[in-house]
């Protein structure tokens, strides 16, 4: 039973939301990796460090999420839900490392939805950016993905 | 030592950095990722509704090995290098897999201000699947 996902969301752009990095889920994210950089574990290393202070490791932009926005209502206003979707590719162009206790404001937008056929019959495959900058306006990195949607 | 400096100038293309080795994948590591990352799809904790979304069991979050493949290119060029890191999830990490995270140098650049590697990442499982194919680039001093 196939699903009809809604292209008519190609383009559309969501409201921009800040967050605020917290020092401990910096240290817990790195620490649910197992990686042990003291860069990420360590406030000494990092005050003595060239960035004055920790930094996150490169894939921790996936954790900026949007507390307000209800990731089913995405989904729904996708024509799809939770149970169907993979991750198909991930993106991210860091300019600067993010860092604990700054404000960054995330502007996610629908790039593109195609649908092609995949090894366990049709898929759609939606293409998400969000551009992260910081309390200057200036951008400090991008994330895309590609969702994928088994039909 | 883990976590030696590289210089721009002494990296060659065709290097390979040294290997990464995660795992097994235990459920609670799952776990742990879902919690730090905010990603709590049920696919990734619960086998009775992975089994039902047709998906044969729980099996990781992408963003777990990425995470890894992440780590392998700061291991080797240090915390705070990375400028681009992309990749694709070619096949599902299960429970117990070992995934094995590697990457080679495929060119070097130098702009103003900034002398960039470009690298090919991969992580494979024990089986030497890929599991996920990529790339990278760093950004890394130069000596002297």
């Amino acid at each position: 039973m196939a699903i009809q996902i809604n292209r008519g969301l190609i383009g559309k752009e969501y409201p921009p939301y800040p967050v605020t990095v917290e020092r401990g889920k910096i240290k817990e994210f790195a620490r649910a990796l197992g990686d042990d950089n003291p860069h990420y574990l360590d406030d000494r290393v990092g005050a003595a460090s060239e960035w004055g202070d920790l930094i996150a490791p490169p894939t921790f932009a996936v954790t900026l999420r949007d507390e307000t926005a209800d990731t089913t209502a995405f989904l729904k206003e996708l024509g799809t839900d939770i149970s169907r979707i993979l991750h198909g590719e991930q993106e991210f162009e860091i300019f600067r490392p993010l860092q604990p206790g700054r404000t960054y404001l995330c502007r996610p937008r629908v790039v593109d939805i195609y649908e092609k056929p995949g090894r366990s019959g049709p898929m759609a495959f939606v293409v998400r950016e969000t551009a992260i900058t910081d309390d200057t306006n200036e951008i400090v990195a991008t994330m895309r993905g590609v969702t994928i949607v088994r039909l | 030592m883990k976590y030696g400096r590289v210089y721009f100038d002494d990296v060659k293309v065709g290097d390979e950095l040294p290997p990464l080795v995660k795992g097994p994948i235990k459920q609670i590591q799952l776990t742990r990722y879902a919690g730090a990352s905010g990603d709590f799809n049920p696919i990734h904790q619960d086998d009775e509704f992975a089994r039902a979304a047709g998906m044969g069991g729980v099996f990781a979050h992408g963003m777990l090995s990425m995470g890894f493949v992440g780590q392998a290119v700061t291991d080797w060029a240090g915390a705070g290098t990375v400028r681009k890191l992309g990749v694709r999830f070619a096949a599902l990490v299960r429970l117990k897999d070992v995934v094995t995270c590697r990457g080679r140098v495929v060119a070097k650049s130098s702009t103003a201000g900034a002398q960039l590697v470009d690298l090919e990442v991969w992580a494979e499982n024990q089986r030497a699947e890929k599991v996920v194919t990529g790339r990278a680039t760093v950004a890394l001093p130069a000596r002297g």
